[in-house]
């Protein structure tokens, strides 16, 4: 499963993570503490779901504020952190020199995240927008768009300033992610912030926004990370790879134009609604295309990162299927506005952790210079994230199909709703557990790695059973 | 790829295009909704709704109340919203245009409360009983116990307090938020017949009718 040759890096790629050690090493902690933190709340909000008194009597920790505050910590807090390491690392490799304006990153991720505790403290005491994927309080919102443009920095000026004309699919992908957020960022603050639209037109934004969040940050993130990682790792040309320019103009197309699925037969204009089914079924041209290139992920040939995207990439495969299968009216009609839903958002952010699992994987002992110190350790992170998604999904979508039947007979309580969907929560509470446990580890690891790297003692001791993950 | 211009070009106009598209398309059907003024009613609807449910509309967003409940009916024949008795019509564009921020929520764990008030008055529910489930929980909504506050009595008691729950010299009573927080639900009505509201009827019901 692990010790592949080294494949070991030229000098100069060596010259270039040395270069970026310091600001994406700083992303990167940020990122995997703000995933503990994530798994911890998350897994407190759904022990709330099977005892509602739990912290009840705490303001702060309310369930509807908890739930927040979750979700803005796995998106604000972990994904965003752990992406721009990614995609900002990806973009320096391919651009061939080392990373410049190191210090952007470092101001930039260091008021990312302080205006998301800022953020997070505002939505505990109160002041959420309330709008899904986007609950940070107003006051925090021009500062985050500031810090990230502050971290996109040295992407772009790796783009600009690379060394071959050519450009890669990783490229094309990383810097659509750099490029767009704040496009769609700061259109949505100020429609929903600033200058609000009116009624329910603010749903229609808030929609817009999170699909654009998912469909043109966290799935091209993602993805450059597995157009990189595949041939790199698996030393084989992509196959069809001539297809992969349609591919990711399916997904830019197509893909920003399917939140209107969930708005089906709300108090909006119905045909928002007929263009997010259709789109989302147009979409799926890019995931038939992703699959012809990327399929050589599926026989990792025993690399542990190959695995973690492989699992990635059949996840994010599978969310597409199953996007497009439950907008259709009937399915949506029994899986709106329950559990269900929490599970496809489940299975689309568990496929971007996946694969994104696997580029710290890779990315992390070469920018720190050092390698994994226990294989263990990876396995039983793999194996914890692995059953626990799997699980989490599974009995997220279980409970919501079940809600979902219960709540269109009327002649079915609450009271029975709650205790039919009851033993697949507490399957969802396990699953949970599981991935915070294993996230726990891996942070764990990395702090492990860090001390054998920089102090000197524990160096010795780790010596004699390194291994090198490819 | 060599063309670095075209590519920006490129992902700008999709953006621009879907913005263009799904939001201000929206927007310009939408955008200047008024409420409709009805002659024989010499009023206008939806009606505007008292300063405290105002107020109360930010305590429910601010407890992150849409995290259980939504606020959108659904048409009769979507769904059960109807025969759970939600509402006897779809919420249209149009209930929503004195809110500032439209609580339409994303998940059921809880029933959807577009036309609460409505209901309250119908099942004789009182302000008071519905403060009491705030502070009790019910079906597995928490309490919220922290939108009331124990006082001791100095003189009369609070008209507004709860029975029991503490001894005797002291009252348990509802905070300014609590209050705003009911007053905001049971305002929360969906029953005037807007022109675009009829109920779609499924053939099947129509059989009869002439």
């Amino acid at each position: 499963m692990i010790t592949v040759p080294p494949n070991h890096a030229s000098a100069e790629a060596d010259g270039i993570d040395a270069s970026a050690r310091c600001p994406l090493g700083l992303l990167t902690a940020f990122a995997l503490l703000w995933l503990v933190v994530g798994g911890a709340l998350a897994l407190l909000s759904l022990l709330q779901l099977h005892s509602p008194g739990l912290l009840a009597d705490c303001a702060w920790l309310t369930y509807g504020r908890l739930q927040a505050v979750q979700e803005t910590v796995f998106i604000y807090g972990w994904a965003i952190n752990a992406g721009l390491a990614a995609a900002l690392w990806l973009l320096v490799r391919l651009g061939g020199d080392g990373l410049r304006g190191a210090n952007y990153v470092i101001l930039g991720g260091v008021f990312w995240n302080l205006a998301l505790v800022l953020g997070l403290v505002g939505i505990a005491a109160g002041y959420t927008t309330s709008h899904p994927m986007l609950q940070i309080p107003r006051y925090v919102q021009p500062l985050m768009l500031v810090a990230y443009a502050a971290m996109a920095v040295p992407g772009v000026l790796a783009w600009t300033g690379r060394r071959t004309v050519q450009t890669y699919a990783t490229q094309w992908y990383a810097v659509a992610a750099l490029f767009l957020l704040p496009w769609f960022f700061s259109a949505t603050q100020v429609m929903l912030t600033f200058l609000p639209m009116r009624g329910t037109l603010q749903m229609v934004v808030a929609t817009w926004y999170a699909q654009n969040l998912i469909s043109l940050w966290l799935a091209p993130v993602a993805l450059a990370s597995a157009y990189y990682l595949v041939p790199k790792i698996t030393g084989r040309v992509l196959p069809g790879y001539d297809f992969a320019i349609y591919g990711f103009w399916a997904l830019l197309a197509f893909g920003t134009w399917m939140g209107g699925r969930h708005l089906i037969g709300g108090p909006v204009p119905a045909w928002i609604a007929t263009v997010g089914i259709v789109s989302s079924i147009l979409v799926l041209f890019h995931h038939i295309i992703l699959f012809v290139n990327l399929r050589g992920v599926f026989r990792p040939d025993g690399s542990t990162v190959l695995i973690f995207v492989a699992i990635g990439i059949l996840a994010y495969l599978l969310s597409g299927m199953v996007d497009a299968i439950f907008a259709t009216h009937v399915l949506a009609m029994v899986t709106q506005f329950t559990y269900f839903q929490q599970a496809q958002q489940q299975l689309t952010l568990g496929a971007f952790s996946m694969i994104l699992f696997g580029v710290l994987y890779y990315m992390v002992p070469r920018l720190a210079g050092a390698t994994w110190p226990s294989v263990a350790l990876i396995r039983a992170h793999f194996l914890s994230v692995l059953i626990g998604f799997v699980l989490l999904v599974t009995s997220l979508g279980m409970a919501g199909w079940v809600q979902g039947r219960d709540l269109n007979n009327a002649a079915v309580t609450f009271a029975t709703i709650a205790s039919h969907t009851r033993p697949w929560l507490q399957l969802a509470v396990v699953a949970q557990a599981l991935m915070l446990l294993g996230n726990l580890l891996l942070a764990v690891h990395c702090c492990w790695l860090l001390c054998a790297r920089f102090a000197p003692a524990a160096l010795s001791r780790t010596a004699a059973r390194e291994v090198v993950v490819s | 790829m060599k063309t670095g211009p075209f590519f920006f070009f490129g992902m700008f106009f999709v953006l621009a295009f879907s913005w263009a598209g799904l939001v201000m398309g929206p927007q310009a059907q939408l955008g200047k909704l008024a409420p409709y003024y009805d002659d024989a009613e010499g009023k206008a609807f939806p009606e505007r709704v008292p300063g405290i449910a105002a107020h109360g509309q930010l305590v429910y967003q601010d407890l992150g109340c849409a995290a259980c409940h939504t606020q959108q009916v659904r048409r009769p024949d979507q769904g059960g919203d109807k025969a759970r008795g939600w509402g006897e019509r779809q919420s249209v564009a149009r209930d929503y245009v004195h809110q500032s921020v439209p609580q339409l929520g994303v998940i059921r764990i809880g029933p959807d409360l577009a036309d609460y008030g409505t209901r309250a008055a119908k099942n004789g529910l009182s302000e008071a009983a519905l403060l009491a489930d705030l502070y009790n929980g019910k079906n597995g909504m928490p309490a919220y116990r922290f939108l009331f506050e124990r006082r001791k009595i100095i003189g009369e008691p609070s008209t507004k307090a709860l029975q029991g729950g503490v001894p005797a010299g002291y009252a348990l009573v509802p905070t300014a938020r609590a209050e705003a927080l009911a007053a905001y639900l049971l305002s929360l009505k969906q029953t005037y017949e807007f022109v675009e509201a009829r109920p779609y009827e499924p053939a099947a019901e129509q059989k009869g009718v002439h």
